[in-house]
């Protein structure tokens, strides 16, 4: 069993290429964007030790991290890792390859649950970290990024450390605008910065292939959890106009899966079969 | 509609050549011919940098109110474009709704498209080094930093003669445009093919 720092770097890298073949394509309208392998791969390492023996909700997550950091620890490429893992999101499609690859490979500390972050949170409380990588609000100063902070800053019941990941590039002036006002958020919400690792992930993005994310790692400060209340749900126009960009306001309430039986192997409506011998053409 | 840039215009740059085994030269005699037919065209593109939903609708909509339009400033470049030459036979504005593409239009080998008219031969130059990318995750961006490598189409809007805040220009920042058209409603939509 590895310690931090003694990673099998193969061990790893098949594992993660596990985990993205069982990934489903992201749909970019919705702001899914997938980071990179390697990035993945560090990234999830980073996680895993930083979640280890919790229990962390991830509100949304289209990367797979969460499916990574439970496989490598089931592997024991890892040897540490969060106690419980729950995936929130309103896609079918990855809350389902979740349950999929979990029910594949045993993975007992992992679950998904359907759901959309303009609901009020269903498991106050019940989670000790959050992760997110939300949707970077590059349209409207940050505000997706909060309405995704909120959900998690709920999860935990206003306590605990909660992962951001967010857009982070000197050269441009929004990615810092949004830095600003996700910690003037925390603080008004009882959470200090603990640590910013900047400029670590890439992405399959691009419309901004040099764009990078950060990690903006928010603690709680003690006793904040009497902040906690009753969830509601989020339809304040100001908040969510340009959700997902300018002029892009949240439109779907689930993205539902199409079922089929054959799934993970190459839709039949992508090609034909020319058969040996046969005089087609 | 004259060709002076004016800062704080908007500009969809792109650039053209070869696409879906057809010659530019065939393309414009093509797309000419369906703007006198239908009074506009559609001109098929991909790629998330001119995005229809997330990116040219909102940037052209954003100076619709402004009473202004967007110009397409297209470069002419050498490309080999491989693509099935597949007519789209329908076209949506978010995704959803779809409609019949016009029997005068042909888009062929594409996912999205742009809607045009006023396509013309001109002869000028874009220095990009005098633009900034105007929406997106790369908001802010110069242009002459962003139009390089894969990324051969922008949403721009002139930010005039004054340096813009971000890295020294480099060499080779002028585009040397040979198209121009004005973007209309919708601007850019989604194209699919139900029938192939």
């Amino acid at each position: 069993m590895a310690d931090a720092g003694s990673i099998d770097l193969r061990l790893a890298m098949n594992a993660i290429s596990d985990v993205i073949v069982n990934r489903p394509r992201p749909i970019r309208k919705i702001d899914q964007i997938y980071m990179k392998a390697g990035d993945m791969v560090l990234q999830s390492e980073l996680v895993a030790r930083w979640a280890d023996g919790k229990r962390l909700a991830f509100i949304g997550d289209g990367d797979a991290i969460s499916v990574c950091i439970a496989y490598l620890k089931q592997r024991n490429i890892i040897g540490y890792g969060p106690s419980k893992i729950c995936v929130f999101d309103f896609d079918e499609r990855i809350c389902r390859a979740v349950e999929r690859f979990a029910d594949k490979e045993r993975l007992e500390t992992l679950e998904s649950r359907l759901y959309n972050c303009l609901d009020p949170f269903p498991s106050n409380g019940k989670f000790d970290l959050f992760y997110t990588n939300p949707p970077w609000g590059a349209s409207n100063d940050g505000e997706s990024v909060k309405v995704f902070a909120q959900r998690g800053m709920e999860a935990t019941g206003y306590t605990g450390e909660g992962m951001l990941v967010i857009a982070d590039d000197p050269e441009l002036a929004w990615p810092q605008t949004v830095l600003s006002a996700v910690q003037r958020f925390g603080l008004d919400n009882g959470y200090f910065t603990q640590k910013m690792m900047s400029r670590l992930h890439t992405y399959h993005l691009d419309d901004a292939p040099e764009l990078r994310s950060c990690n903006l790692v928010l603690r709680a400060v003690p006793g904040n959890g009497s902040r906690a209340g009753k969830s509601q749900a989020i339809d304040d126009s100001n908040r969510l106009t340009n959700f997902y960009g300018r002029e892009n306001p949240p439109r779907v309430k689930y993205v539902r899966e199409k079922k089929r039986l054959d799934y993970g192997n190459a839709l039949e409506e992508e090609y034909d079969l020319e058969l040996i011998g046969s005089t087609n053409g | 509609m004259d060709d002076r840039l004016n800062p704080g215009g908007g500009v969809l740059f792109i650039k053209v050549g070869t696409h879906a085994q057809e010659t530019l030269e065939k393309i414009i005699e093509r797309k000419t011919k369906e703007i006198e037919q239908a009074g506009y065209s559609l001109w098929g593109y991909g790629g998330n940098t001119c995005h229809p939903e997330t990116m040219v609708q909102p940037f052209a909509k954003g100076y619709e109110r402004l009473g202004q339009t967007v110009r397409v400033l297209m470069q002419p470049m050498v490309s080999s474009h491989f693509a099935e030459p597949v007519r789209a036979d329908e076209f949506s504005i978010d995704g959803l709704k779809w409609n019949a593409i016009p029997a005068a239009i042909n888009v062929l080998g594409s996912r999205f498209a742009l809607a045009i008219k006023g396509l013309r031969k001109a002869e000028l130059e874009l220095p990009l080094d005098q633009t900034v990318v105007a929406i997106g995750n790369s908001k802010g961006r110069r242009g002459d930093k962003y139009i390089m490598g894969r990324v051969d189409k922008a949403c721009l809007e002139v930010a005039g003669p004054a340096p813009v805040p971000n890295d020294p220009a480099v060499e080779g920042t002028v585009a040397q445009i040979g198209l121009v058209a004005e973007l209309v409603e919708p601007y850019a939509v989604y194209v699919r093919n139900k029938t192939a």
